[in-house]
């Protein structure tokens, strides 16, 4: 079975505070991106990778792809306006492949087992997905309602689907001009097949504000074994 | 397939001995040897244990940065991979402050540190799809104070730096750096240093080569981006 995979790379940097997108943040030495892709390089299954990045950054992304030596397996393209389109142009470049991995240049902590795991999960849809450890209301300037947080799942990447699936649930997405941001959400309403959830892991946090950098920094020094 | 290592400074003291010693290590399938000295390199490659191992021989000046990404490419289309790098070249000329010069100071930093860091960059290159391993000498010179070997001592102290960096930022990547701080051995780079030593009193070119031979096995995995002190004591 052909497996490709889609790195969202689609940052700007405005959420982070920094004058440049997210997914060149650099932790442990090395810009965020290139922990992802570097894990993706060490699994020989994966055949293909887009990854996908505003047209502003798609030449810096090239060169730091090449100067990192990665080979032809790895590609850029330019994204769309959403991370939605993002994933939708992505699965265009990967038409050949039957199973598709998404991930994000900032989730640079995800391990290589994690995506091993990933792919032999014999679900053909499956995410990971970590407990709510906090309490979540429904509401915004007064309480609407409750939600019960054990029936809840924070949602993590990656996550895998069957490639044909997930076009065919982003097209009808796309035909009703309904919006997601993340694509399990996408496929459970449009693909109406089951998506499988596999236990994911705290260590694999998306970078999204600026204390995530300190955390991140932390947890990585941890699991190349410098952490003490 | 065996492993292909690649030795800078192989013409002459610990680059020569590292070069006879993986020489004989059984997974070592071909040697690239450089330095500017090709008289010195060919002594070294006479003396190499061959058994089937392919031998290259690169007189090349490490001064000439710019060359560097070009013989690197070259060693890999040669040999399709690059699984070990020994970083030995080294250059000292010591001189006090104030009788030094900024051409002894750059060739010092060149040889020492910027043309170790671009073949580090370059080799790195081609050794994402294995586990790949590089070693940089540096010296006890760089972790003590030296009065009149400063720039060398300085240059080792920048070797020792860089070695713990990089361990850090290829830290997952399957490439492990290693640094090693030789103290007193009996090269003619020492018999610069200390021009009245006996050489048959200090530590010996070969002792080196054997904890480098040790630092190169496979199964070593837990002292890379540490600067290890290598000394005899009596």
């Amino acid at each position: 079975m052909k497996i490709g995979m889609i790195v969202l790379a689609g940052g700007i940097g405005k959420r982070i505070g920094r004058p440049f997108p997210k997914q060149f943040l650099l932790l442990g030495g090395k810009p965020l991106i290139i922990h992802v892709l570097e894990k993706a390089r060490l699994i020989p299954d994966i055949e293909q990778v887009v990854i996908t990045c505003p047209e502003q950054h798609l030449e810096e992304t090239r060169r730091l792809i090449a100067n990192h030596g990665f080979d032809e397996r790895f590609a850029c393209i330019v994204g769309g306006v959403s991370r939605q389109e993002s994933v939708y142009l992505g699965l265009r470049e990967l038409t050949d492949c039957e199973s598709v991995i998404v991930h994000e240049a900032v989730r640079p902590l995800v391990t290589v087992a994690e995506f091993r795991e990933l792919i032999a999960a014999p679900d053909p849809n499956a995410m990971y997905g970590i407990p709510i450890s906090f309490t979540v209301l429904k509401g915004h300037q007064y309480v609407e309602d409750l939600l019960e947080r054990d029936e809840l799942v924070n949602v993590q990447l990656p996550q895998k689907f069957d490639r044909a699936a997930l076009a065919a649930a982003h097209d009808a997405a796309r035909a009703d001009g309904a919006t997601f941001t993340e694509d399990a959400s996408l496929f459970h309403r449009y693909a109406g097949a089951p998506v499988r959830i596999l236990p994911g892991s705290e260590r694999n946090i998306k970078i999204t504000v600026p204390t995530d950098i300190v955390t991140a920094e932390a947890i990585y020094a941890d699991s190349i074994g410098r952490g003490g | 397939m065996g492993r292909v290592c690649v030795i800078t400074g192989a013409s002459q003291g610990i680059g020569r001995a590292a070069a006879i010693r993986m020489s004989h290590e059984p997974d070592v399938s071909a040697l690239v040897l450089i330095a500017r000295n090709a008289d010195g390199l060919r002594e070294t490659a006479s003396a190499l244990e061959r058994d089937g191992k392919e031998v290259e021989l690169i007189a090349y000046d490490l001064m000439d940065l710019d060359g560097i990404p070009d013989l690197v490419r070259r060693v890999h289309e040669r040999f399709g991979s690059i699984d070990i790098l020994l970083n030995i070249a080294g250059y000292a000329d010591p001189q006090s402050l104030l009788d030094t010069d900024a051409d002894n100071i750059v060739k010092t930093y060149t040889i020492n540190v910027f043309a170790m860091l671009l073949l580090i960059r370059e080799m790195t290159r081609y050794m994402y799809d294995r586990p790949a391993k590089i070693l940089n000498v540096a010296s006890t010179a760089g972790i003590t104070s030296r009065p009149g070997w400063l720039a060398y001592a300085s240059s080792k102290a920048a070797v020792v730096s860089l070695s713990a960096t990089l361990a850090d930022e290829l830290a997952g990547s399957g490439i492990k750096i290693y640094s090693i701080s030789p103290g007193r051995t009996a090269t003619e780079l020492r018999r610069k240093l200390a021009p009245e030593e006996d050489p048959s009193s200090i530590m010996q070119p070969s002792q080196v080569a054997d904890v480098i031979a040790q630092l190169m096995r496979d199964s070593e995995v837990t002292l890379d981006g540490q600067n290890i002190i290598v000394r005899t004591r009596a």
